[in-house]
């Protein structure tokens, strides 16, 4: 029975239904959608891992097009939670039939990439995915349409460079198979920086890093997650980043301290951009971005720590599909329901909203790492990984775990200004409903989930994919020891202080400026400029070359004059006297010679003259 | 070389032929169009089955041949003992094939393109289309330099009326800039390349010349029989090397002339005046493509990969093909006129041709000539687009086409996926080219051809290409989402680069539609809710006052007063122009994703192993 799992790639099956939802009515639609979502989940829980399928792709035999294996299944089993529970979110939403079936494709795509055996087909499904988000996210309209296009280009940048790294690995002799990561080549561009990465590698990382937003990198992601419908972000959220890391992992299994640095840079700059912001959805964006530098951080210290730190960032990618996209359907039934986006014009709405205040705190507890929610098992995971003086796992990086720790406690602040002013400060003024019951229905299932892989008795389970598919001994783990107990109160109680403190200050900041002001302009101008300097440049070559034709052109029916001017500074005696006279003969009129002829003619006139040298050829 | 057999055969010269026949009946039945149309299609089935019944033969290894001496009492000399021949070869099948094939649907087009616009003089259009067609497979069947220049003169000749068709003054302009670049300046290139060539090639002593006994003359223009005398010459030092750089650069400048390589290009962008189907098939497809295989014979068949390289020409070839199909990226960005858009597109497609078979390796070749089918696919669906919006709407601006996906899906979605393919997306044929060119280019100098470190200009040539590709994202993705995405009363101020960063809202002013304002391009599922609301409501219209005075009247451009109705793609447009759109579009995703399955990619390898004597691999 299981083996019949494996007969047909998810993909397909997904994209099929992505097809009927667009030709189907809304609802027959959405629950076919839903139900091609769960046989992901099926695929992740059921079927047997090892098995993979080898097609003939772009004339090339033996590309592994679909493969199981534990790590795929892992991030396939939340992807496949939260896809079914996105569907029906969207369903309850409003979501327009076009918008559901782009995020089916969106979906099909990421579990293309989940399940890809090797760089050909991981490539494939990885430009795909960057297209069907940005129909996704142009479907809205309005201001999401620009947004978008910045989307697609940073996107296509993006997936350029790692197709760029993944021909060069090939064309290096790297061979198609994942094994061993990217990085096959013998040029280390950065080697004057003391960084001994080939370039393969190095691209790669920047190509990858835009998915996952590293810093720099990042510019598209609070531009464009806060804009599109609110059902959309939900699935935006989740997918391109935490595939990301996934394919980060993949492309890098032995780590890098630099993708360690990176990661923990991410966590404090991100959880420090999302502390400024107004907006809910761009609050949650940059928390994309923190949490994100968790996972990065996790797979570089492989490098220094093992396989423990990949065990834990995929762990965290794996929860944190769940709880970042629960936040937002929570901030999404909020903007639903009240038309704000901007928190500071919110409060006292866990009056009115108490399952959708419930549904925010399950997230925010879990993505502040209180137990027993997921967030805090990762994220034990990880800090005893970077933790240089861990009684479990060696090898930690003193920086890196400091950055993680204050990217913790930015996390939780931002968390309690997030709650603050939406659910607890004042009281709301207006009459407003609570969630729909399909909105209800999809975040208390994902919360619950939350709540469920965080639970002692069951984080081992769970985990044991992640840790199966890496080969590292689940027991090395303890998250639920004192000392990260002890931290998880310690954090909360430094960051309520700091919070009661920060309050007013930060009430009163404005819009803080990102590294956008200087990305954006620097890709808009830098193409306008060189479109500018192309065209002039031409535009005069063409004017020469056309100037050129005509003054031939010019000579040729005014041979008189032509020759007039031509010869008009010899001195008299030796100018020809002719033009003169002619030129007085015909009453001042320049002499002209007419010689036009219809097409017609014309082409019976050459076509005859070559029959006639055809002729005399033979 | 590989060993062939070559069979003598009549199907060659018939294949070139049935077209010519079909002008005689397509002038006879002037007075009826229904049959004067049928001879065109049954032309072209009639071409397309003649050139795919050598199909099996080529793949197979085999060549047919047809000379002037198969007619009884004639011998094979045309001239100075060269032989009046055909031969249909992997390489020429390549194009043949491609080019009977899309005829067909052009035949079709063309009838509903013609019609639906009430052109006058359609019998010299279709005869003249007849006689083109004929005209390019002589050049794809061409054996010799001087039967490739006759036909590639007579290809100028014959397709001027097709670009002077409307036989206005900018018509006629752009027809005699047209035979000036082509004609004259192409064609004069050719020749004198040729005749330097044959001289260069009797400079030769037998005793090197495989074929040629003692006290014979080595001179020759045949195909694949060049490159032994010419490396003779070379190494011996018999004519000094630079007459061999001069006669390389005439012919390939000279069919790079018709290929629109830079600074040569910009005869293409003015033949846009020509009637849609004659710039979809003639300046997509046939003509352009003559040059780009023209000049592909001159590198794999004349000079051949090994003395092309020793002349140190491939990297002069690619840097230039480089060049020119950046810079005609970066001239797209500022047209607005979308025919014309797609002209720069094309002079920078064609240019990725060259660059793949100049860079000398399997992989290269294979996708340079890859390229071939796959941008005719890509652009012939483009242009067929482009030709539909026109008859439909008249419209042929970008910037007048904000919202027209509703009233053209079916059009504008071909358009969305051909345009996906032109910037290397997979699904679609323009990964595949790219990818075996990326791979190509970063072997590129290898003695090996395989593993190692990419040398500095194979480095250089793989990012254009990377570059590219981002480039083509951004000059086709504005099209797509302002069809789609932006609405009549709500969109960006088209093209993107003139205007400010951001971009600036503009209105046509007509009647707001419902879902304006933020909703998706389909109307809601009718479910109650408040999701629209939340959206920001959109802006007046204020920016209509510029663009005001041209809506009063609907047969000039853009939307009709009260905004595009919604079609459905049954009735956008009439079948005779929906069902070829289709077709390609079809065939352009089918070559993306199963290239090993039609002809063209084995032709291409074909061709590949046999002039490199390497075989294409990973």
């Amino acid at each position: 029975m299981s083996e019949l799992l494996t007969l047909v790639p998810p993909a397909f099956v997904i994209l099929l239904a992505a097809f009927a939802a667009v030709v189907l009515p809304r609802l027959p639609g959405h629950v076919l959608g839903a139900a091609s979502t769960l046989y992901v989940l099926a695929i992740a829980v059921f079927a047997p891992a090892g098995d993979y399928w080898t097609v003939q792709f772009l004339g090339f035999d033996g590309v592994v097009f679909f493969q199981i294996d534990p790590l795929a299944q892992l991030v396939a089993l939340a992807a496949g939670i939260l896809a079914t529970a996105a569907v029906v979110y969207a369903y309850s939403s409003d979501a327009p039939r076009v918008m559901t079936a782009f995020a089916l494709s969106y979906v099909a795509a990421t579990a293309g990439v989940v399940f890809a055996g090797d760089w050909l087909s991981l490539i494939f499904w990885w430009e795909l995915m960057a297209v069907t988000s940005t129909l996704l996210v142009w479907h809205h309209g309005g201001d999401a349409v620009r947004a978008g296009y910045r989307y697609a280009i940073a996107h296509g940048i993006g997936g350029s460079l790692f197709l760029f790294a993944v021909t060069w690995h090939l064309a290096a002799g790297g061979g198609l198979s994942m094994a061993g990561g990217i990085g096959a080549g013998t040029v280390t561009p950065l080697a004057a920086l003391g960084i001994e990465a080939t370039a393969p590698a190095v691209l790669a990382a920047l190509g990858i890093g835009i998915n996952c937003g590293f810093i720099g990198l990042h510019t598209w992601l609070p531009d464009t997650y806060p804009r599109p419908h609110i059902a959309a972000s939900v699935f935006l959220s989740v997918f391109t980043t935490k595939t990301g890391t996934y394919v980060l992992f993949q492309s890098f299994p032995e780590g890098s301290m630099l993708l360690a640095y990176m990661g923990g840079a991410m966590a404090v700059y991100g959880a420090g951009f999302a502390l400024l912001q107004h907006d809910m959805r761009a609050l949650l964006s940059y928390h994309i971005m923190a949490q994100v530098g968790y996972i990065v951080a996790g797979i570089g210290l492989v490098a220094s720590a093992g396989e423990a730190g990949a065990v834990g960032g995929m762990m965290h990618a794996f929860n944190n599909i769940l709880f970042k996209a629960l936040l937002f359907m929570a901030v999404g039934v909020v903007i639903y329901r009240t038309n704000v986006e901007d928190l500071y014009e919110l409060g006292g709405l866990w009056r009115e909203m108490p399952i959708t205040a419930g549904a925010f705190g399950l997230g925010a507890l879990s993505i502040t790492a209180v137990p027993p929610f997921n967030g805090f098992v990762s994220k034990g995971m990880l800090l005893d990984a970077a933790d240089p003086a861990s009684h479990y796992v060696h090898g930690g990086n003193e920086v890196v775990y400091w950055l993680l720790m204050l990217g913790a406690i930015g996390t939780l602040l931002s968390f309690i200004k997030l709650g603050y002013y939406t659910f607890l400060h004042g009281e709301y003024d207006g009459m407003v409903s609570d969630a729909r019951p399909g909105q209800s229905a999809a975040m208390l299932a994902v919360g619950g989930a939350c709540l469920f892989f965080g639970l002692p008795w069951f984080w081992a389970d769970a985990a044991g994919f992640a840790a199966g598919g890496i080969g590292v001994d689940v027991h090395t783990f303890h998250p639920y020891s004192t000392s990260h107990l002890l931290d998880a109160a310690m954090l909360t109680g430094v960051s309520l202080v700091a919070f009661a403190v920060v309050k007013k200050p930060l009430s009163n900041v404005g819009h803080v400026p990102d590294v956008e002001i200087v990305v954006e302009p620097l890709v808009f101008y830098a193409g306008k400029w060189s479109a500018y300097a192309v065209t002039e440049v031409y535009g005069a070559i063409d004017r020469i070359a056309v100037g050129f034709v005509r003054t031939c052109y010019w000579i040729g029916t005014n041979p008189v004059p032509a020759t007039q001017r031509a010869t008009g500074w010899l001195p008299a005696s030796v100018r020809p006297r002719l033009a003169e006279e002619e030129l007085a003969a015909s009453g001042g009129d320049p002499s002209r010679l007419y010689l036009r002829a219809g097409i017609g003619t014309t082409i019976l006139a050459i076509a005859a003259v070559v029959t006639a040298f055809l002729v005399v050829a033979l | 070389m590989a060993e062939v057999t070559v069979v003598e055969s009549w199907r060659p010269l018939a294949a070139v032929l049935v077209s010519g026949l079909a002008v005689a009946f397509i002038v006879a039945s002037h007075r009826h169009q229904n049959v004067r149309e049928s001879w065109s299609v049954a032309a072209a089935v009639g071409k397309f089955l003649i050139v795919a019944s050598m199909l099996p033969g080529v793949l197979g290894g085999m060549e047919y041949r047809w000379a002037l001496g198969m007619v009884p009492g004639l011998s094979d000399e045309f001239v100075f003992g060269i032989d009046l021949a055909l031969r249909a070869d992997a390489l020429g099948m390549l194009f043949a094939t491609l080019a009977s094939f899309l005829w067909i649907f052009t035949a079709l087009y063309s009838t509903g393109y013609m019609r639906g616009l009430n052109e006058p003089n359609q019998t010299r259009f279709f005869a003249a289309f007849a006689a083109s067609l004929s005209t390019a497979i002589g050049i794809a069947f061409a054996e010799n330099l001087v039967v490739i220049f006759l036909f590639y003169e007579l290809l100028s000749i014959v397709t001027y009326p097709l670009v002077a068709h409307d036989e206005t003054d900018e018509a006629r302009a752009a027809g005699r800039k047209y035979l000036a670049y082509t004609f004259f300046g192409g064609g004069f290139l050719v020749l004198g390349g040729t005749v330097l060539t044959y001289w260069l090639t009797s400079l030769a002593t037998p005793a090197g010349v495989s074929g040629v006994a003692a006290g014979e003359s080595t001179a020759t223009v045949t195909f694949g029989e060049m490159a032994e005398p010419l490396r003779v010459v070379f190494e011996n030092g018999l004519a000094p090397p630079e007459l061999l750089v001069l006669a390389f650069a005439m012919l390939v400048l000279g069919f790079g002339t018709k290929a629109a390589i830079m600074p040569l290009h910009s005869w293409l962008p003015d033949a846009m005046v020509a009637p849609t189907p004659v710039s979809g098939l003639l300046h997509a497809v046939a003509v352009v493509k003559s040059g780009a295989f023209g000049v592909s014979r001159v590198v794999l068949y004349v000079f051949e990969p090994e003395l092309t390289a020793e002349l140190g020409m491939h990297i002069a070839l690619a840097s230039l093909a480089a060049f020119s199909f950046l810079a005609a990226s970066f001239i797209a960005l500022r047209k607005d006129n979308l025919k014309r858009r797609l002209a720069y597109s094309t002079a920078s497609q064609l240019s990725y041709i060259i660059m793949g078979v100049a860079l000398l390796v399997p992989t290269g070749v294979t996708g340079g000539l890859l390229h071939i089918p796959a941008h005719a696919f890509m652009k012939l669906t483009l242009f067929f687009c482009a030709g539909a919006i026109h008859v439909e709407t008249h419209t042929d601006d970008i910037s007048d086409m904000a919202g027209i996906g509703k009233r053209m899906p079916l059009t504008m979605s071909a358009f969305a996926i051909a345009s996906a393919g032109m910037a290397g997306i997979p699904l679609v044929s323009g990964f595949v080219s790219k990818f075996y060119m990326l791979i190509g280019a970063l072997r590129m100098g290898d003695p090996a051809y395989a593993i190692g470190e990419p040398t500095a200009a194979g480095f250089i040539f793989s990012a254009a290409l990377i570059l590219s590709g981002v480039l083509n994202i951004v000059y086709f993705w504005p099209v797509v989402y302002t069809a789609f995405f932006e609405s009549e009363d709500r969109h960006d101020a088209k093209p993107l680069v003139e205007f400010p960063r951001g971009g600036e809202q503009e209105a046509y002013g007509v009647i707001d539609d419902v879902h304006a304002d933020g909703g998706g391009p389909l109307p809601d599922g009718g479910d109650e809710g408040p999701a629209d609301e939340y959206v920001d409501s959109h802006e007046d219209a204020d920016g209509a006052a510029s663009d005001a005075d041209s809506h009063d009247d609907v047969h000039h451009h853009g939307p009709p007063p009260d905004g595009w109705e919604r079609r459905s793609p049954r009735d956008e447009s009439t079948w005779l122009i929906l069902v070829p759109i289709a077709a390609i579009v079809t065939g352009a995703v089918v070559l993306g994703v199963i290239p090993g399955n039609v002809a063209f990619l084995d032709l291409a390898i074909q061709v590949a192993e046999a002039v490199t004597g390497q075989g294409v691999t990973l």
